[in-house]
């Protein structure tokens, strides 16, 4: 285990453009500080997030992984966020195989209004790693798709 | 590759929190960064021209722009690069602003997290293709369905332009369900009066010749996208000829044979060959073939002999056939009918002699109804009081779970018409809820409540409401939750919900839009866009959408049309957005499984290559299709998988 103080965990979050984004941009506007953690990816739909983005975070060096989309019912198309959620699911069997802990990879809801929200689950989730230490394995995404792990050096 | 990197400062707003300076250095050994420059405030007046000319004059091959949200000023940036001649795609946003400056402490943490995005921008944006808006040709023609309020209102507002509208009525009548009513709330305005000027306009006026109106038709196949819709329309033949004929209505004494009147909810009889009731328009007479004594083989000619022009205005061998019409748009506006009260049985509709449901009632209150505008019950008595029952299936979880906000204004004016036909009768208003908004509802519900011999009561539950027959001939209802008197009265009039017509779920199937979790047709956003459909260029008006009154069908009706009309605009070629998705066919395997997830029936299977394909005109460029495909076949412009691994990475370096 790492030194738990020093430690500042780094997380990619894959935001939709119409509701998360906005809702980050929403927590900017307000002008309230919270961990600067999270690196943000802009996607148009949450449903865009390929369960691969998520493995290519950990292989390239993130500690945790955020999706964030619309609320249920909220999608501008329709219903990407269901799918989004389905895979997230799907894809969190996988990761918990592969010794990765389910809250290294977490998936919720964030509207264009929820500038609150959405800082709190940013600094939950930064918390949360920051508790687990840095992600000790690391997944080998080669060129045709298929991912392997190693321990990390 | 030559990647030029400017850092806004807006104004203090970033430059307070992150350190240009530092974000440079942090960007040191990136090889394909050319330069890095500063500007105050890119996009002021000064700023745009600045990014205009240095980007002439150092001709970058890609730019990434370290400043506010793109979702503030991306478009802003992208116009500019197109005014410089670099292709507005080959630009990357990257939103120091709302993301870093403002919400992290400490000028180091803002500086750093600022320059891992830069970072992720830098790595991405050479993976940017330039992408060109695509433009097609358009039929500016638009088919309307139901010609009630909405349709007609939207034909009109359609066919003044100077544009071709198809409107296709599955009735032999054009008005929709308030020509069938005798008075409006809420001011009791004469319906037919208030409609007459509309319908004639569409028939005879000036603009008329741009609306064809195929009655007694229906949509039966819709192929085409947005732009370039073919549909086919099958005709029910009139057996009249709608040019020619004068609609005097000789040859409708004539007619042996009498049928139920559907028009008057079967309250009457009607000949084979009639008019839907007098005064319905086009003024021309239609024959009901299954109950024509010639469908049964006899050679009866009755009323081509009692037509004064002759032969060939009646067409015994007028015959169905099926038409094809081009248009680029498509406008529902089908209507609404009545939540079915047999659902309710203790209510005794359709069981129960004089109980009758609100459009029912319509037909016994108009001039032109079986009765004559008479109210007398079945057993010809003048009544002495009636009952209204508010909510018949509606605000329940077992029927309907919303108030159509409709039904309290019409019994409130069934008070106020009762009491003008029947001065003295006693009038009872049962109800779950009363509801009266806007500005001009609760003038009915006053004057209602005004009348001495008007009583509110109101009820629980539907399902504890008993409706019977009582030995005396009357009417006997019962609340059997409450231990109080019942209640007799000589007619009962069962107001029910406004619920989808039973054409919905088959004209969604033929349009390919969906349906609301009620049955109605289900807007693209109830408050932002409810008068479009989930699919691109059909729209939706009037109560097939939500239920509504005449006022606000109309104005959807209008709002159908303004889309159709700014979207749609005659000689302008439609812009397809290049963020779609597309399919690489040397990989795809043709599992359809992108097939089935997209939302907007974009992707089709080719039928000779067993490929995907991906149609830009519908396709919304959501991605979700491409984060699917198993095979990696599908790609989605813009955010491809090769820029979001770089920026993944970048923004992890």
């Amino acid at each position: 285990m790492s030194n738990g103080s020093s430690f500042e965990p780094k997380i990619v979050g894959f935001l939709c453009n119409w509701c998360s984004y906005a809702g980050a941009d929403k927590a900017g506007g307000s002008q309230k500080s919270y961990p600067p953690n999270v690196n943000v990816i802009r996607v148009m739909c949450s449903g865009r997030v390929d369960p691969q983005f998520i493995l290519k975070a950990y292989s390239a060096g993130a500690d945790g992984v955020l999706i964030l989309a619309c609320h249920p019912g909220d999608c501008h198309y329709k219903e990407g966020n269901y799918k989004a959620m389905q895979r997230h699911r799907l894809l969190l069997r996988v990761l918990n195989q592969l010794g990765i802990e389910s809250e290294r990879c977490k998936f919720d809801y964030v509207s264009a209004g929820e500038g609150d929200k959405f800082i709190s689950i940013i600094t939950e989730m930064v918390d949360a790693v920051r508790a687990l230490g840095p992600l000790n394995k690391v997944i080998i995404l080669d060129n045709i798709g298929y991912n392997t792990m190693e321990e990390r050096s | 590759m030559k990647i030029g990197v400017y850092f806004c400062n807006c104004g203090s707003n970033i430059s307070d929190k992150v350190d240009s300076v530092q974000v440079y250095q942090a960007l040191e050994g990136l090889t394909d960064v050319a330069y890095f420059k500063i500007n105050d405030l890119m996009c002021s007046e000064d700023g745009k021209q600045f990014l205009n000319d240095d980007i002439a004059a150092e001709k970058p091959d890609r730019i990434v722009i370290a400043a506010c949200s793109p979702r503030e000023h991306e478009n802003t940036f992208m116009r500019v690069l197109t005014g410089a001649g670099m292709n507005p795609y080959l630009m990357q946003m990257v939103n120091i602003r709302e993301q870093v400056a403002w919400v992290t402490d400490g000028v180091d943490k803002a500086s750093a997290k600022a320059a891992q995005f830069i970072k992720g921008a830098i790595k991405r944006v050479g993976f940017h293709k330039p992408l060109e808006k695509k433009s097609i040709e358009m039929s500016p023609d638009v088919l309307i369905i139901g010609a009630g309020p909405a349709g007609l209102k939207a034909a009109i507002t359609i066919a003044e332009t100077g544009r071709k509208v198809t409107l296709v009525e599955k009735s032999p009548v054009i008005g929709g369900q308030p020509v069938l009513y005798e008075e409006v709330f809420p001011n009791l305005e004469c319906a037919p009066c208030m409609l007459e000027p509309l319908l004639n306009e569409i028939l005879h006026g000036e603009h008329a010749e741009n609306i064809e109106i195929l009655t007694l038709s229906e949509v039966v196949e819709l192929t085409g996208f947005y732009g370039n819709f073919i549909a086919k329309i099958k005709k029910t033949p009139r057996y009249a000829d709608l040019n020619q004929c004068i609609g005097c209505g000789e040859c409708i004494g004539v007619c042996p044979v009498d049928i139920k009147n559907e028009f008057n909810n079967g309250l009457d009889v009607r000949h084979a060959i009639s008019l839907s009731f007098a005064g319905a328009l086009p003024n021309v007479p239609f024959i009901d073939m299954t109950a024509c004594l010639r469908a049964k083989g006899e050679d009866c000619k009755l009323c081509e002999r009692s037509c004064p022009l002759g032969e060939g205005i009646i067409l015994y061998d007028d015959a169905e056939e099926t038409v094809e019409r081009r248009m680029g748009a498509v406008i529902v506006a089908v209507g609404a009918s009545l939540y079915d009260a047999g659902l309710i049985p203790k209510l005794g509709a359709g069981t129960v002699p004089d109980v009758y449901t609100s459009f029912e009632f319509e037909r016994l209150l108009s001039s032109t109804g079986p009765t004559g505008g008479q109210l007398v019950t079945s057993s010809g008595k003048t009544p002495e009081s009636i009952a209204l029952i508010h909510c018949v299936g509606s605000l329940d979880s077992n029927h309907k779970e919303y108030c159509s906000g409709v039904c309290c204004q019409s019994a409130f004016k069934y008070n106020l018409m009762v009491e003008h036909k029947l001065n003295d009768a006693h009038i009872y208003h049962l109800y779950k809820e009363l509801v009266y908004p806007g500005k001009e509802e609760f003038f009915l519900y006053k004057r209602a409540k005004e009348n001495i011999n008007s009583a509110f009561t109101r009820y629980l539950n539907i399902g504890s409401l008993e409706i019977t027959a009582a030995e005396d001939g009357r009417i006997l209802i019962k609340n059997t939750l409450s231990e109080k008197g019942a209640i007799k009265a000589d007619m009962v009039v069962l107001c029910p919900a406004l619920a989808p017509s039973k054409d919905t779920d088959k004209l969604n199937e033929v349009l390919g839009t969906t349906a609301d979790t009620y049955g109605f047709f289900e807007e693209l956003h109830g408050r932002l866009d409810c008068a479009k459909s989930k699919v691109r260029g059909i729209y939706i008006a009037g109560a097939c959408q939500s239920p509504m009154n005449i006022a606000q069908a109309m104005t959807q009706g209008m709002a159908a049309a303004g889309y159709v009309l700014s979207g749609l605009a005659e000689g302008k070629q439609l812009e397809i957005e290049p963020i779609t998705a597309s399919v690489d066919a040397q990989r795809c395997s043709g599992c359809r499984v992108c097939m089935l997830l997209c939302p907007y029936k974009a992707i089709s299977l080719d039928a000779e290559t067993r490929k995907s394909s991906v149609n830009e005109v519908l396709c919304q460029g959501c991605g979700t299709c491409a984060a699917a495909c198993p095979s990696g076949a599908l790609s989605s412009n813009h955010f491809t998988n090769e820029a979001i691994f770089a920026e993944i990475e970048g923004v992890l370096a």
